[in-house]
């Protein structure tokens, strides 16, 4: 073994390039040599040391960088950071890959300042969109110019453009999103999410539309609203209060009007359905008796209700309320129809809750769960 | 020393949450050494400065693309390169594409000597022996040393094979070991010189 043979291989060990045979053959190599073992240990020690970085250079770089992309008139909602509101940062579930998150500061929105559209497919820069979105197991309210509030749920986001306001209100929502909007009639609201369109006027109303969940979902509160149906664009259905209305997402479903509509008060003009159509079903709000509140808007009030609905059901939900991601493995289970409330309960609080009504063991680690018998 | 994994977790914070905090603490971990890179090659710390910017906004426009590239450190150091090249070739300057004409700054000569067990003078060797380092082998030795840079990223920016890369660092440690046989052979005649005495 030459010298220059030690030197490629201690040189690869300090560099972490260096193979097992290689590190064993470096070994015996210096067991040989206890003359070098002064030499290894000082540069093994210098190695390590690290030339000093200056964080403050890199702090006022960072100031410089904004303020150049400020005067190219490039820049994202809120240019000052938010270096408290990172948790989470680590997360990289592909099941989050385009439900945006980290709440905006409302003075950036108001401001008007110019942003990228989320969908940058197109590696166009647009450069008027305004985007709100939360993350996972957060939510946000925020205010639009025109007075209207948006409560928005986790792991969700809406987007408008500069034109807000200027003969629509034109907003786009992705995940679910409560919406109380200002009346004005000369500029009619309209959200479009997931494969509806939804105009109002003036009126309360909560909108569910997760791309990963099979339905979207629109509930009237109060006021009225025009619904249309992205492969129908013909058919209007107008929902009255304490209305619900479902879509299914999946389009290529050829089916009827789903029997539920039937009750409706025939907004729905079932002879104009196209041969393919998208299952639609129109339910009445249920309000629990005791207080008069409505479950499908319960999350604005920091509680996550659930009337019988399945524990898979229930799983998606907690994995966005709490920013988990949960798996149940026993088929078996995953059907349990469940009813109940979470409010201040952590995560573990609420498994062992629902331990007391199906019997399952789970396993945590970090935020993944694991649900099995 | 950046690695590509903690970068990677930023980039994808980035792209699948939007999150400001982490392009701007991605922003603070890659500045300094991509600036002293990119100095390297336009021999102009305004210039420079600007390209890190430049290179930065393209990483918030492209974010989305950005998570599935494997090494995201050789992805920042070969962008730095070709606008540093670009930015030559605009204003009619001589592009020095060979490694060997950068003007590479070394930071590793300016460590505290009391964190390591090491004489003045033996310092003040090694401090030489880096400020010596051939200019191929001194690149090279910044971009493993200093940058975190894996043999196969830099091989991969430099256009180099992996081999000479080996070769190189093997070549610039052996120069610093120098340094410190000579300071076992002085140990050894001060013994000596104590005991004849």
């Amino acid at each position: 073994m030459s010298q220059e043979q030690f030197w490629v291989l201690f040189s690869k060990k300090l560099t972490g390039e260096a193979s097992a045979e290689e590190l064993a053959l470096l070994e015996t190599l210096i067991q040989a040599h206890p003359e070098w073992q002064y030499a290894i240990q000082n540069l093994e020690d210098l190695w390590k040391t690290k030339a000093a970085t200056d964080p403050i250079t890199g702090e006022d770089a960072y100031m410089l960088h904004l303020h150049r992309m400020t005067e190219m008139q490039i820049s994202f909602d809120d240019i000052t950071g938010r270096s408290g509101n990172s948790v989470g940062k680590e997360k990289r579930s592909r099941r989050w890959y385009w439900v945006a998150a980290s709440v905006v500061l409302l003075a950036g929105l108001l401001a008007f300042s110019s942003f990228y559209l989320f969908n940058r497919k197109t590696e166009e820069v647009a450069q008027h969109v305004n985007e709100i979105s939360t993350r996972p197991g957060s939510k946000s309210k925020v205010q639009l110019p025109d007075g209207s509030v948006v409560w928005l749920n986790a792991g969700s986001k809406l987007t408008y453009t500069k034109d807000f306001g200027k003969e629509t209100r034109d907003v786009t929502l992705i995940g679910e999103g409560f919406f109380d909007v200002t009346k004005n009639p000369g500029k009619p609201f309209i959200i479009s999410a997931a494969n509806i369109k939804i105009k109002v006027l003036g009126t309360a109303f909560n909108v569910k539309a997760y791309p990963e969940d099979k339905q979207t979902e629109t509930s009237l509160i109060r006021g009225s609203i025009e619904v249309t149906i992205r492969n129908r664009p013909n058919d209007k259905i107008i929902l009255s209060p304490s209305e619900k209305l479902v879509v299914e997402n999946s389009e290529a479903k050829v089916e009827q009007v789903d029997k539920s509509a039937d009750k409706t008060t025939g907004n729905i003009k079932r002879t104009e359905l196209p041969v393919i159509s998208t299952l639609v079903a129109i339910n009445k709000l249920k309000y629990n008796p005791a207080d008069s509140t409505v479950a499908e808007v319960q999350w604005v009030n920091n509680k996550l209700v659930f009337r019988d609905e399945s524990f898979s059901e229930v799983a998606v939900r907690m994995e966005r309320w709490y920013d988990v991601q949960i798996a149940i493995e026993d088929p078996g289970i995953s059907d349990v129809r469940l009813t109940g409330v979470f409010e201040s309960e952590t995560i573990i609080q609420a498994l062992e809750a629902l331990k007391e009504s199906i019997a399952f063991q789970y396993e945590k680690a970090g935020n993944r769960i694991i649900i099995h018998r | 020393m950046p690695e590509n994994d903690p970068i990677k977790r930023l980039l994808a914070a980035i792209a699948f949450t939007n999150d400001q905090s982490a392009y701007k603490e991605l922003f603070i971990l890659l500045h300094g050494r991509l600036k002293q890179f990119a100095y390297s090659i336009l021999k102009s710390h305004e210039e420079s400065e600007e390209l890190v910017s430049d290179l930065f906004i393209k990483v918030w426009q492209k974010k989305d693309q950005l998570t599935t590239i494997e090494s995201p450190l050789l992805y920042f150091y070969t962008s730095a390169k070709n606008m540093a090249y670009n930015r030559l070739s605009k204003q009619k300057r001589q592009v020095n594409s060979s490694p060997e004409e950068w003007l590479v700054q070394l930071n590793s000569v300016y460590f505290d000597p009391e964190q390591l067990m090491m004489t003045e003078e033996m310092m003040r060797q090694i401090r030489q022996a880096i400020n010596t380092l051939p200019p191929r082998c001194r690149i090279i030795f910044k971009l493993v040393k200093e940058d975190g840079l894996k043999y196969k990223e830099v091989a991969e920016l430099l256009q180099l094979s992996i081999k000479t890369v080996e070769a190189q660092m093997a070549i610039a440690l052996r120069r610093l070991g120098k340094c410190m046989e000579l300071e076992i052979n002085q140990l050894n005649i001060n013994t000596q010189a104590t005991k004849k005495s």
